[in-house]
């Protein structure tokens, strides 16, 4: 027999080029190696550093002879079983728990599920019941269970950084307490909450020290915001998107799917409302940005604009706004603004104001807190303008009292009227503006208590107390979500620590006492009961609310917002443009927000959404900038480059990194990195190249960026930047993993798209013959014809799972990664490693650039270089998640030579661990590069990068070294998972634990009975469950009543690499962009594709394939 | 302590139950049926489809000590879930460690059992139930 040659379709010149990195997109040699290879160079490989393989096994035989000789008897070992003697509440043995509770951020409490075994929570989810977040999460949600478990959170008193003891800390606070008088010499530093709780605390101790300096600091502050809000609409009112009644959205720097506030709940809406099926209402959205945002991604039409110029832009827009709609308030508005130049593609602001003027009531435009208070206030006014107040831009009434400044408090304690200073968690030696000068002025305070969940830098800048922070699965509390409601939080684990929740501190110093249990909650809850129209008991409501997680009916009333345009124009006219050759801005990141979750492996693992970084931050500028500012400077900068970027508060030198479709002469760099805390996670060693060997040295992870602010404001204007040799000459390595699931340039095939009046116009057809890639799938007589040597067992059981890929309502946030990790106990890796290309991610978020032909210079001649700029600047982005894809016909089955990897009856790809003896040909023979190989014993070390007591070299540890994990990490794993070994193959399993679960909830239902069917829709997978905007779904693919069974008859959806008859098992859905066919830019939807008749014909054929179905 | 509290509540066997259930301090049972970490075992499933205990743990009412009466080992798993119809049993009767099926006239209690056992699987659309690695191994 002759092996089957697949012939993958030919490029199709007139095809959209979807890219993963510049090396790609240049065809880069170093690039082929890595598409050729199964794994990168080396990761196959020992490092030279590593014990030899002979040696290896020298080492392994003593040691095998040593066991033999301590093995005294065959008998198995006597093993004894403890069992609680009183049975923790509710708790059966081996089944999970689930509690409600709230995790406090500064944007308002999320409210989550939290998964937990014999006392010790294993997962977060959303609360599906909360009617805002619908079972959300964000990342960070989703991390904060590692930070429960962290080894290096603050394990107790500390009085001079000495171990102290809780009743010392009570004592001396009884005694400062009562020599402080009214309060004049004391202090607060507290982050943002609204915890009413506290709120009420803050009051009693107010009352009790009315001279007392209460201040409150966030690095990403939203202090402008308020400012704004109060003016415009009246004390005490905040206006608040809403996403759900806007059709024409225009952001103007604004990440409202990313990093910025109530995200979570802002996606989905714009999801729920992207509706490209007939008859669904499909939204617009423009988006103005200086770099990348997962926002930017969602766009349908994007335009760069310099932070320091989208004052510039948004005033031309209010101008233009203005002149349709004769509004003159917004006029004089826009007219006070300062003009300044900005740099905008012509037509680009006309055609989006004219189509923002179309939909006037349901038109919305965003900005975030990023931008100055003139900025906001010229919005508002469009909004006004737009007709926006109550429908698109709602307003709720905020009873939050204000607070001093750090800049106030920095002042305070520079002139000694500071002696006793409680810091209530956040960072301030690390993130205070570098104007308040922290660390010279702390130093002045006689005594400072700290209190915060470790002991980081602003412990160890010589605070007399640091009192150990609770974890909020360890304390009992309540605070606010993003609507307002009263949620509420119970403790699911004794402090682990013996830390201290923030109420309890505030409590001992405003009534000498913790609070008793839930005491102190429920005073506040009988407050609340108050507020609720009908009241009802407490007895019935306490228990109920704690259940459901939050208090119903309490979520803030909408009050009518009437816009002072006096006010707003007072506020514009401040506006002060300021032009220079390079700004700076300081964006919230993906991973590690403002840094406070840096020593969170998860979190730092997981790549930027839009870089793809792994463990670092970068500073970001545009290819077009670095080829000019190279070409000026007569420099020869790339990737890896060290430069020197200086403001007026300071200056770092950090590794550069070229960023397709960032704005040109403008610098990004995320918040958040290069902490001092030396973490176990932050805080990590280094090796100076990957191959060399030698003495690796100790380092943060990533550059500290706050140095370059000097106050609150996330863009500097006016920055200077320089060349900077690294004294050790060598280029800096990132661990970027965008390349690494790169699948032989099949994008076009990969990634389907078309417009929305493509495919509601029946050209269904348009995004695959576009391709040309179903056109060669193999056909007889004008039929399909797909024959297959693969074989496995019958698909027979009721249950036939399968999954459905949204790539319209995908924005690329990647919670899906972080959420996968913590339900399948995938261990981290380390930069290092992922530099070898050993992540171990069993779901990927792929991020793809796409350039056009029509905005493409290239020719047949000309060939696309480095060097080159022309389809870099503004190309488009978009996103993958991608899993095991669990094919019926799969490659990897047939070629595992001790079947560890076979199929179940209900359509499972499966992985049996014991079984596999790591041979990887499964991973070789897989055409999605999804199945990950533990190639140490990842899960068996320590988080990050190991530190090595004994040794030098980053590797010895390896092979022979001991192998543990701390003890807190291994409360962290989920027993329903097993915690994979060295030398075993891994990959997504569908989250099988969970359809395990529900085929036996379903058989025990059924006794005696044969209904054994698994109800529809009764579980969800974590990716899935996750999911801000559902863009996955998982369900039978057989029952036309799921949320599943709708999916697939949608006529977007497509299987990847149809034409290899692996017929998979998850189905991607199109996506739909909804142009602006006015607008600049939007020809490059004017597809062009060559398919013939016949080739439709096939196309449908294969549209309509029948699901499932043997071989 | 439950029902000892009323049943045996003097029997000196019991009495290291009684004393940890006094000082707090848990019982050291010896474990006799182990399943390996990398296997999840779930009886809800098999008692509920009327598996009786016996069929693996043996009668436990005549052992002095209680003793690995079945070897438990993977083949042993699936060769019941080849052929459940030789342990299915009636609901009421899966706590009953002395049920033995009623023979018909010229029928052996082991015919019996796969008779009664056939038409359990039948009716409880019981067919080789998870016999792929998904079923333990995840």
């Amino acid at each position: 027999m002759s092996k089957r040659v697949v012939n993958h379709p030919p490029v199709d010149p007139n095809a959209p080029v979807y890219w993963r990195s510049l090396e790609e997109r240049a065809d880069d040699p170093q690039f082929k190696s890595w598409l050729e290879r199964e794994f990168p160079q080396g990761s196959s490989e020992m490092a030279v550093s590593e014990v030899s393989r002979r040696s290896f096994v020298r080492l392994m035989g003593a040691s095998a002879a040593l066991a033999g000789l301590s093995m005294s008897a065959c008998r198995r070992e006597e093993k004894a079983l403890v069992p609680f003697t009183q049975g923790v509440e509710w708790s059966i043995p081996g089944k999970s728990l689930y509690f409600t509770a709230a995790m406090p951020t500064r944007r308002g409490a999320l409210p989550v599920l939290v998964e937990t075994h014999d006392g010790r929570p294993t997962k977060i989810e959303g609360n599906p019941m909360h009617p805002s977040s619908k079972g959300g999460t964000d990342l960070f949600a989703q991390a904060s269970l590692l930070d429960l478990y962290d080894p290096d959170r603050a394990r107790g008193f500390l009085k001079h950084g000495q171990t102290a003891t809780e009743s010392e800390f009570v004592a001396w606070l009884k005694e400062t307490l009562s020599h402080a008088g009214s309060g004049e010499k004391m202090a607060v530093l507290a982050e943002r909450n609204y915890s009413p709780s506290r709120l009420r605390l803050r009051k009693e101790i107010e009352a009790k020290f009315p001279n007392l300096l209460w201040a409150e600091y966030e690095p990403l502050s939203r202090a402008d915001y308020r400012a704004v809000s109060d003016a415009v609409f009246g004390e005490g009112v905040r206006y608040f998107p809403e996403i759900s009644k806007a059709d024409v959205i225009l952001a103007i720097d604004s990440d409202f799917l990313g990093t910025d506030e109530g995200s979570v709940a802002m996606s989905r809406e714009f999801a729920n409302r992207r509706n490209p099926e007939p008859g669904g209402t499909m939204n617009r959205l423009y988006v103005a940005e200086n770099r990348y945002t997962i926002t930017g991604g969602m766009a349908d039409h994007r335009v760069r604009v310099r932070a320091s110029e989208a004052g510039a832009f948004a005033r031309e827009v209010a101008l233009e706004i203005a002149s349709l709609t004769r509004d003159a308030n917004l006029k004089s508005i826009a007219e006070a603004y300062p003009a300044a130049p900005v740099k905008v593609p012509e037509g680009w602001v006309r055609e989006c104001a004219k189509d923002l003027f179309a939909h006037k009531g349901s038109a919305l435009v965003l900005t975030t807190y990023r931008q100055s208070a003139a900025t906001q206030a010229l919005v508002v006014a469009i909004n006004a303008a737009l007709g926006g107040l109550g429908k698109t831009l709602v307003g709720r009434a905020s009873k939050q009292p204000g607070s001093r400044s750090i800049e106030a408090l920095g002042a305070a304690m520079e002139h000694g009227k500071v002696e006793t200073l409680f810091i209530l968690g956040g960072n301030p030696a690390y993130n205070a503006p570098a104007d308040v000068l922290w660390v010279t002025r702390q130093a002045k305070v006689k005594q400072v208590v700290r209190f915060g969940y470790h002991a980081d830098e602003t412990t160890t800048l010589g605070c007399l107390w640091h009192v150990p922070a609770a974890h909020y699965l360890e304390a009992w509390g309540d605070n606010r979500a993003a609507d307002g409601s009263y949620v509420l939080s119970q403790p699911m684990i004794l402090p682990l620590f013996g830390g201290w929740s923030e109420l309890d501190l505030l409590s001992q110093i405003a009534r000498d006492a913790r609070p008793q249990g839930p005491a102190l909650v429920q005073e506040t809850f009988k407050e609340e009961l108050k507020k609720v129209s009908g009241g009802g008991e407490f007895e019935v409501l306490w228990p109920k609310s704690l259940h459901d997680g939050f208090l119903n009916g309490t979520a803030a009333a909408t009050v009518p917002l009437t816009f002072d345009a006096a006010k707003a124009k007072a506020i514009a006219a401040t506006a002060k443009p300021v032009t220079s050759k390079w700004e700076v801005v300081f964006a919230a990141d993906y991973s590690v927000d403002d840094g406070r979750y840096a020593n969170n492996a998860w979190v730092q693992e997981m790549p930027d959404p839009v870089t793809k970084v792994t463990w670092d931050n970068a500073a970001l500028i545009s290819p077009r900038s670095l080829a000019e500012w190279n070409q000026e400077s007569g420099h020869n900068l790339a990737t890896g480059d060290t430069i020197r970027v200086s403001t007026k508060a300071g200056m770092i030198e950090i590794p550069l990194m070229v960023a397709p479709g960032h704005a040109d002469n403008s610098i990004t760099i995320a918040l958040g990195y290069g902490r001092a805390f030396e973490g176990g996670v932050c805080y990590r060693q280094q090796t100076p190249t990957y191959f060399g060997s030698g003495f690796s040295t100790w380092t943060t992870v990533g550059t500290n960026v706050y140095p370059l602010r000097g106050g609150t404001e996330l863009y500097v204007a006016g920055a200077e930047i320089s060349k900077w040799e690294n004294p050790d000459g060598r280029k800096y390595q990132f661990a970027i993993t965008q390349e690494h699931g790169a699948l032989e340039g099949r994008g076009p095939d990969i990634f389907r798209e078309a417009t929305v009046a493509q495919y509601r116009g029946h050209e269904v057809d348009l995004y695959a013959p576009h391709h040309s890639v179903d056109a060669e799938t193999p056909k007889k007589n004008g039929k399909l014809h797909l024959p297959s040597l693969y074989t496995h067992p019958p698909l027979d059981n009721v249950n036939q799972w399968g999954m459905a890929v949204d790539l319209n309502r995908c924005t690329g946030c990647s919670v899906c990664m972080v959420a996968c990790q913590s339900e399948n106990n995938i261990p981290i890796v380390g930069k290092e490693q992922v530099i070898a290309g050993r992540e171990m991610h069993w779901i990927r978020t792929d991020r793809y650039f796409v350039s056009h032909p029509n905005n493409r210079e290239e020719t047949k001649e000309k060939k696309f270089s480095l060097t080159a700029v022309e389809d870099t600047d503004n190309p488009r982005m978009v996103y993958q998640p991608m899993m095991c894809q669990h094919c019926e016909k799969a490659p990897c089955e047939t070629v595992c030579p001790v079947n560890a990897t076979v199929h179940s009856d209900d359509g499972l790809n499966v992985m049996a661990y014991n079984r596999c003896i790591g041979t990887r040909y499964c991973a070789n023979n897989c055409p999605f590069k999804v199945r990950r190989f533990n190639f140490f014993d990842f899960n068996m070390r320590p988080r990050g990068d190991i530190r090595d007591p004994k040794g030098h070299t980053f590797y010895t540890w390896n092979a022979v070294s001991d192998s543990s994990m701390a003890d807190t990490l291994k409360l962290s794993k989920n027993p329903d998972v097993t915690v994979r070994m060295r030398g075993v193959m891994e990959k997504c399993t569908f989250c099988v634990q969970r359809i395990q679960e529900a085929k036996i909830a379903a058989k025990v239902h059924a006794k005696d009975s044969a209904n054994v069917k698994v109800p529809t829709d009764s579980f969800k997978v974590a990716c899935q469950q996750a999911c801000p905007t559902e863009a996955i779904v998982f369900g039978d693919i057989n029952d036309a009543e799921s949320r599943l069974g709708k999916l697939l008859k949608s006529e977007r959806g497509y299987r990847l690499l149809e034409y290899l008859n692996i017929a998979a098992r998850v189905k991607y859905l199109a996506r739909i962009s909804n142009p602006n066919p006015k607008m600049p830019g939007a020809e490059i939807w004017e597809v062009h594709h060559a398919a013939t008749g016949a080739e439709k014909a096939i196309e449908h054929a294969t549209a309509t394939k029948p699901e499932g179905g043997n071989a | 302590m439950n029902c000892h509290t009323q049943v045996q509540s003097q029997n000196p066997k019991l009495q290291p139950v009684r004393e940890s259930w006094k000082s707090g301090k848990p019982m050291q049972w010896v474990q006799i049926h182990k399943t390996p970490d990398y296997v999840y075992f779930n009886h809800a499933v098999h008692v509920n489809r009327g598996v009786s205990c016996v069929s693996c743990h043996g009668d436990v009412t005549e052992m002095d000590v209680v003793y690995h009466h079945q070897e438990q080992s993977m083949g042993w798993c699936l060769e019941c879930h080849r052929a459940p119809e030789k342990h299915l049993r009636p609901l009421e009767h899966v706590f009953d460690l002395k049920w033995k099926p009623t023979p018909n006239v010229g029928e052996t209690v082991e015919q019996a059992q796969i008779r009664i056992g056939l038409e359990l699987k039948n009716k409880r659309g019981i067919h080789a139930p998870d016999s792929n690695c998904a079923g333990c191994h995840r």
